[in-house]
C-alpha cells in the first residue's frame, strides 16, 4: 500500500488550494429546520421559549434552538461575526445597540421583513434606538428599563417621612430635594444609603436626559454641561455620605440590599428582581416605588436582531413579532419582570395586578408613566467607549478620594485618545 | 561509607518532598471534587477524600455536554496527531537523508520560523480562518497545526542517525521510490522517534486553551479546556463540581501520559540536549 | 489508500555521479520537495501570511466585522502611552522572574539529587515530570482554589499557624505570587529532567578527576557542573522566557469570568491577556495586532539578553575551554597516579 507521487502532489496541492482560495462556507448555526439564538440568562420568558422550541408559532416547520450564555455574551457575538461562520440567526442586543450600527450589514433590514406594520404597537423612542442613522431598522423591541424611586416604608415611618407615594414624589420632585430626603433618612436610621455606588447615580441622571454623549451628526459632547452636571451630582451624592460604596460586580453589591443599608433608590424597573426581591425577600410588602426625582428615565432593555446569515429570516421575524407582542411580552413581565415596550401591555390584567411585594401598590403605573415620558436621547456607535472612562474616574473619586476636576480631565482626556485611535474624532 | 549513607538518604527526603509537593494538588483536586462545597468552605477544612466524587461527577455531566467536548477535543487531538506524525516524518526523512537542491536553505527557514510567536499572528490568524469559513469547525483546530517546525526539527535529528544509508541503497536498487522507501525504510526505523512526538502533539492539543477559547465560538461545542473553564465561569461557586469536571478532564490524559511515560521523558530531554 | 505504487523513474534520486549527463537535478527531487511542502505551506498560510497581515491590521481601527479604517501610526502612538499597556509589561515581566528563577534553581536542586539516586529514578522522575503534562486550565482552577482568600486551603493554614488570612487573589502581590507558583509547579519537573539529562552527559571521569583534586561538592558543582551545563541552561532559561512572556491561562482561568481579565486593579493582567482582551473582549483587532508586535519585540530581546548573559556569542568556546581544563586535570592526575604506581 502506497501513494504515488502524483497524488502526493494532488493531495498537498488540494489544501494548498483550500487554503489559498477561501471557498469556506458561510453558514448560520444549527440544523436546517432550526432557527438559533443567543441570549443571556434572564432575557427572555421560558415558557415561551418552550413554546418556540417546539415549534415556531404562525410558522409551520421551523423550530427555536435556544442557547443561554453565561457570560462575556457581547464577546461572543462580535466574535461570532467576526468569525463569518456558524452565526446564530437570531441574537438579542443590550441597550447599546447603538454600538452594532456601524455594522448594521450584518443585520437584516426587518422593515423588509414586515416590521413597518408593527411599528404603531411600540414606544416611539424604544422603536427609534433600533433604527440606524440611515433609516435601516435593525433590531426589533424587546423590554424597556424605564426608572423610578424605591423605598422602604418601614424606614421612611422611623424619620417620620409620610409613606404614601403621592406625597414621596411631592417631596422630592428633583435631585437637589431627594438628597435632602436622603440625609433625613440617614438621620434617622444610620448607615443608610441613597444609592449602592457613585456610577450608579451618575448613570441613573445620564438615563434622565434627551442628550448623552455625541450628537447624531457625530459631534462629541460628552464633555458639556448635562454631562458634567451628572458627573457632579454623583460627586455630591458621595460626599454627603449618601452611598453605599459597594461596586458593581462586587460581593458587597447585593448586600447592601440584604443588611437594608440600601433603602431608597432611583433604579430601572428591573432593579426590582436583581435587587430586594432576590437579596432581601425578608423586606417583602415593605417597598413602594413613586416617580422618580429628576423626571422619567430609563436604562437598559434590549432587542433582538436577525443575523445575515439566517437561513430562514421570514421564520425568524414571525418568531420574534410573536415573542414580542404585547400579549406574550405581559407574559415576560411576570417572570423575569421584564418590562414591555408595547404600551397595550400596561393594561394587560397580568402587569396591574397589585403586587404584594410592593406591599400590593400597582407599580406598573409608575413604570409605564416614565416610560411613556421618557425623552429618549440618542445613543451613539461611541457611547460605551465614552462611558468607560468616566464610570472608571468616578470609582476611582469614591473609592480612593480622587480629586473631582482632577478625575474628570483625566477621564476627558482618555476619551480623546480612544476616540482618535477609533477614527471618530 | 557511612556518609555516603546519610548523604543518600537526604538527597531521597529532599526528593520526596518534591515528589509530595508534587502530587498534593492532584491529591487536593480528588478532595474537593469528593466533598460537598460546604464541607470545603467549613474551617478546619476536610483534609479527607469523601464519599460524594459520583454525586458531582453527576453534576458536571448535568451542567455541561462533557462527553460531547471531551470527544471532540479527543477527534482534535487524534487529527493533529496523525497528520503531524506523518507530515512532520515524511519531511523529516527528506531532509535526513536526501540531497537536493536548496535543501539547507529550506532547513534554516524552518529553523527560522521558531522565531515567531503564535500570539503574534492571533489575530489575522483568526481573521484567515474566518475568510475560509472555519471558524467553530474542527477544521480550526486541525488544520494549522497539521505540520510544525519543531518536529520536523526533532524527527530529523532523530532519523539523521537512526536510518542506516546502507538500508536507503538497497532500497533504491530493488526500484522503489521515494514514497516507498519513506514507507518500507523510513517508518519502521522512526517508530520510536514517532511514538515520542505523538504523545508530545497529543497532550499539547489535549490541553491547548487560548486558541480553542477563541476559535470554537459555538457554545454547544467547546474543547474539554474550554467546556472546563466555562463550568468554573458560571458555577465558580460550586467548588466541588468544577474540581469534579477538573479530574475528569485530567484522568484520561495522565493515562496517555504514563502508557509511554518512560521513553517519553527520556526522549524529551535527548531531544533538548540537542538544541 | 490502496494505491499502486508505479512511480516514475525520475522520481529516484540517484548519487549524481552515476550518469555523465545529469537530468535536471529540480525535477530529480520533485519527491523530496513535495515531502517538505506540507510544512512550508501550512506555514505560508497560517504563519507568514498572518505575520505580513498583522502590520496592515495594526495600521487600522477595526472591530473584525465591519469596514477597517486607516489610522496610520494612531495604534502604536496610543500604544506607547497606554498605562494599561506597561502594567501589563510590568506584571509579566514580575510574574516571569517571580516563577523563572525558583523555578530553574529548584530544577538544579531536583536534578542534582536525582543524579545521585540510584534506586526509584524512574518513580521520581514521573512524579515529577506529571504538572507538566496536566492542562493548565485544571491546575488553576485547583490553585484558584488553594489560594482563595476566604475558603482556601493555604490561608486555613496560615490562620492555623497564628499568622491570619492573607488575600492572595486581591492584593496586587498575591495574586502575582499565585499565578508564579501555578508556573513553577508546572515546569520544576520539564526542567529538572533537561538538566538531568545534561548532567548525565558529563564524563564521570571529569568527577573522579575533582574529586582527586580535593575540590569539595559545592566546588565541583559551581566549577564543573554549572558550566558544563551552560548549554543546557541556556536552553532552559530561553524557553522559560519565552514561555513566561506569553503568560496567559493562569489569569484569565483565575479571573476571566467577567470582561476584566487581569482580576482586581488589572495585578495579574499579562501582555498575552491584554491582547487577548483588546482584541477578542472588546473587538480592538487594529490594537490586538500592535500589542502583538510589541510581544514580538520583547521576545527578541529578551532571548537575546539570555544569549548574552549565560551563554553569549563565545558559548561554545567556555564550554569547550571547561572541558579542555578539565582534560589537562584528568591528564595531570593520571600521570601522578602512574607516578605513584610506579613507585
Amino acid at each position: 500500500m502506497t501513494l504515488s507521487r502524483r497524488h502526493f502532489l494532488a493531495a498537498g496541492s488540494a489544501i494548498a488550494a483550500a487554503g489559498l482560495t477561501g471557498c469556506g462556507s458561510r453558514s448560520s448555526l444549527g440544523g436546517s429546520h432550526e432557527l438559533s439564538m443567543w441570549t443571556w440568562v434572564g432575557s427572555v420568558n421560558d415558557d415561551l421559549i418552550g413554546q418556540a422550541e417546539k415549534s415556531i408559532p404562525g410558522y409551520d416547520g421551523m423550530k427555536l434552538a435556544m442557547t443561554r450564555i453565561g457570560s462575556n455574551y457581547k464577546t461572543k457575538v462580535l466574535t461570532a461575526l467576526a468569525g463569518k461562520s456558524l452565526v446564530p440567526d437570531i441574537v438579542a442586543i443590550n441597550d447599546d445597540v447603538a454600538t452594532y450600527f456601524p455594522n448594521a450589514d450584518q443585520f437584516h433590514d426587518l422593515n423588509e421583513l414586515g416590521a413597518k406594520d408593527l411599528e404603531k404597537d411600540f414606544l416611539p423612542w424604544k422603536w427609534k434606538w433600533g433604527v440606524t442613522p440611515e433609516g435601516k431598522m435593525m433590531a426589533y423591541p424587546m423590554d424597556t428599563g424605564p426608572t423610578a424611586l424605591f423605598y422602604r416604608t418601614d424606614v421612611f415611618e422611623k424619620a417620620g417621612i409620610d409613606i404614601d407615594p403621592a406625597a414621596v414624589a411631592e417631596l422630592a420632585p428633583d435631585w437637589d430635594t431627594y438628597i435632602a430626603l436622603g440625609k433625613k433618612v440617614k438621620q434617622a436610621v444610620p448607615g443608610s444609603s441613597i444609592t449602592d455606588n457613585i456610577t450608579s447615580i451618575y448613570s441613573y441622571r445620564m438615563a434622565q436626559q434627551p442628550k448623552r454623549y455625541m450628537t447624531e451628526d457625530g459631534q462629541y459632547i460628552g464633555d458639556q454641561d448635562h454631562v458634567r452636571e451628572a458627573f457632579d451630582l454623583a460627586v455630591r451624592v458621595v460626599k454627603e455620605g449618601l452611598s453605599a460604596n459597594a461596586q458593581n460586580g462586587s460581593t458587597d453589591a447585593d448586600a447592601v440590599v440584604t443588611n437594608g443599608k440600601l433603602v431608597v433608590f432611583n433604579a430601572a424597573v428591573w432593579w426590582a428582581q436583581l435587587g430586594p426581591k432576590n437579596a432581601a425577600p425578608k423586606t417583602k410588602g415593605l417597598w413602594r416605588v413613586t416617580a422618580a426625582p429628576g423626571g422619567a428615565g430609563n436604562r437598559g432593555g434590549s432587542f433582538l436582531a436577525i443575523t445575515k446569515y439566517c437561513k430562514n429570516p421570514e421564520a425568524a421575524f414571525a418568531f420574534i413579532s410573536w415573542l414580542e407582542s404585547a400579549k406574550n411580552q405581559a407574559q415576560a413581565f411576570l417572570d423575569p419582570v421584564l418590562f414591555p415596550s408595547t404600551p397595550a401591555s400596561y393594561t394587560d390584567p397580568k402587569l396591574s395586578a397589585p403586587d404584594p411585594f410592593f406591599g400590593g401598590q400597582k407599580i406598573v403605573d409608575v413604570f409605564a408613566e416614565s416610560a411613556k415620558k421618557y425623552p429618549g436621547a440618542y445613543f451613539s456607535p461611541y457611547d460605551s467607549i465614552i462611558g468607560t472612562p468616566i464610570s472608571n474616574e468616578l470609582i476611582n473619586v469614591e473609592t480612593a478620594g480622587k480629586n473631582p476636576d482632577q478625575a474628570w480631565a483625566d477621564a476627558q482626556h482618555q476619551i480623546e485618545r480612544e476616540l482618535t485611535r477609533a477614527g471618530a474624532i | 561509607m557511612s556518609v555516603e549513607r546519610i548523604r543518600t538518604a537526604v538527597g531521597h527526603i529532599v526528593l520526596m518532598l518534591g515528589v509530595l509537593v508534587s502530587l498534593f494538588p492532584f491529591y487536593w483536586m480528588v478532595v474537593m471534587a469528593s466533598n460537598t462545597t460546604p464541607d470545603i468552605f467549613a474551617y478546619p477544612p476536610k483534609l479527607l477524600i469523601g464519599s460524594h466524587l459520583f454525586e458531582n461527577m453527576g453534576k458536571v455531566l448535568d451542567n455541561v455536554d462533557f462527553f460531547g467536548s471531551m470527544l471532540l477535543t479527543l477527534i482534535a487531538s487524534l487529527g493533529v496527531t496523525v497528520l503531524v506524525l506523518f507530515f512532520d516524518s515524511l519531511a523529516a526523512f527528506a531532509f535526513a537523508k536526501y540531497e537536493f537542491p536548496g535543501r539547507n536553505f529550506l532547513f534554516g527557514l524552518l529553523l527560522a520560523t521558531f522565531m515567531i510567536p503564535a500570539q503574534l499572528s492571533l489575530v489575522p490568524q483568526f481573521v484567515t480562518l474566518a475568510e475560509f469559513g472555519w471558524i467553530g469547525s474542527l477544521k480550526a483546530l486541525i488544520i494549522p497545526g497539521a505540520a510544525n517546525a519543531f518536529g520536523i526539527f526533532w524527527m530529523r535529528q532523530y532519523a539523521k542517525g537512526a536510518i542506516p544509508d546502507e538500508l536507503i541503497s538497497a532500497a533504491k536498487v530493488d526500484g522503489a521510490g521515494f514514497f516507498r522507501q519513506y514507507l518500507t525504510v523510513g517508518l519502521p526505523v522512526l517508530r520510536p522517534g514517532l511514538a515520542f512526538l505523538g504523545i508530545f502533539t497529543f497532550i499539547n492539543v489535549w490541553n491547548d486553551y487560548l486558541w480553542p477559547l477563541i476559535v470554537m465560538t459555538d457554545p454547544n461545542r467547546l474543547t474539554l479546556q474550554v467546556a472546563l473553564d466555562q463550568l468554573n465561569g458560571i458555577y465558580g461557586t460550586d467548588y466541588s463540581m468544577v474540581m469534579a469536571g477538573a479530574l475528569m478532564s485530567v484522568i484520561p490524559l495522565i493515562g496517555v501520559f504514563l502508557i509511554g511515560a518512560r521513553s517519553f521523558i527520556a526522549d524529551l530531554a535527548a531531544g533538548a540536549m540537542k538544541f | 489508500m490502496a494505491v499502486t505504487s508505479k512511480t516514475a523513474p525520475a522520481a529516484v534520486t540517484r548519487p549524481s555521479t552515476t550518469s555523465e549527463k545529469p537530468p535536471n537535478k529540480y525535477k530529480q527531487a520533485l519527491p523530496q520537495y513535495a515531502a517538505v511542502s506540507p510544512f512550508f505551506i501550512l506555514f505560508a498560510v497560517f504563519g507568514a501570511f498572518p505575520v505580513l497581515f498583522s502590520i496592515w491590521i495594526s495600521f487600522h481601527s477595526w472591530d473584525g466585522i465591519g469596514q477597517m479604517k486607516w489610522v496610520a501610526l494612531e495604534q502604536y502612538n496610543y500604544l506607547l502611552s497606554d498605562p494599561t499597556f506597561w502594567k501589563a509589561i510590568g506584571n509579566t515581566l514580575i510574574i516571569w522572574v517571580l516563577s523563572t528563577v525558583p523555578m530553574l534553581l529548584l530544577a538544579l536542586v531536583i536534578a542534582n539529587a536525582l543524579h545521585n539516586a540510584t534506586r526509584f529514578r524512574t518513580f521520581y522522575r514521573i512524579a515529577y515530570f506529571i504538572p507538566n503534562v496536566t492542562s493548565v486550565v485544571a491546575v488553576t482552577l485547583v490553585f484558584g482554589s488553594i489560594f482563595s482568600n476566604n475558603f482556601g486551603l493555604l490561608n486555613a493554614f496560615l490562620e492555623s499557624i497564628g499568622v491570619g488570612k492573607i488575600e492572595w487573589l486581591t492584593q496586587p502581590w498575591g495574586i502575582k505570587i499565585a499565578i508564579a507558583t501555578i508556573v513553577t509547579w508546572r515546569w520544576v519537573g520539564y526542567n529538572a529532567i533537561i538538566y538531568l539529562a545534561g548532567l548525565q552527559a558529563i564524563s564521570a571521569d571529569v568527577y573522579e578527576a575533582a574529586k582527586v583534586d580535593g575540590a569539595s561538592s559545592r566546588q565541583t558543582f559551581w566549577r564543573i557542573t554549572v558550566p558544563m551545563l551552560r548549554p543546557v541552561i541556556l536552553f532552559t532559561a530561553v524557553t522559560s522566557t519565552i514561555g513566561g512572556l506569553q503568560i496567559f491561562t493562569e489569569s484569565r482561568v483565575l479571573f476571566g469570568d467577567t470582561d476584566n481579565i487581569g482580576g482586581p486593579g488589572d495585578a495579574g493582567l499579562t501582555i498575552v491577556s491584554y491582547l487577548y482582551q483588546s482584541a477578542f473582549i472588546k473587538n480592538q483587532f487594529g490594537y490586538g495586532a500592535a500589542i502583538g508586535w510589541a510581544l514580538f519585540i520583547l521576545i527578541v530581546l529578551f532571548s537575546i539578553i539570555n544569549w548574552r548573559l549565560i551563554g553569549g556569542n563565545d558559548d561554545e568556546r567556555l564550554t569547550r575551554r571547561a572541558a579542555r581544563r578539565v582534560e589537562r586535570r584528568i591528564a595531570a592526575q593520571n600521570a601522578k597516579r602512574e607516578a605513584a604506581d610506579v613507585r
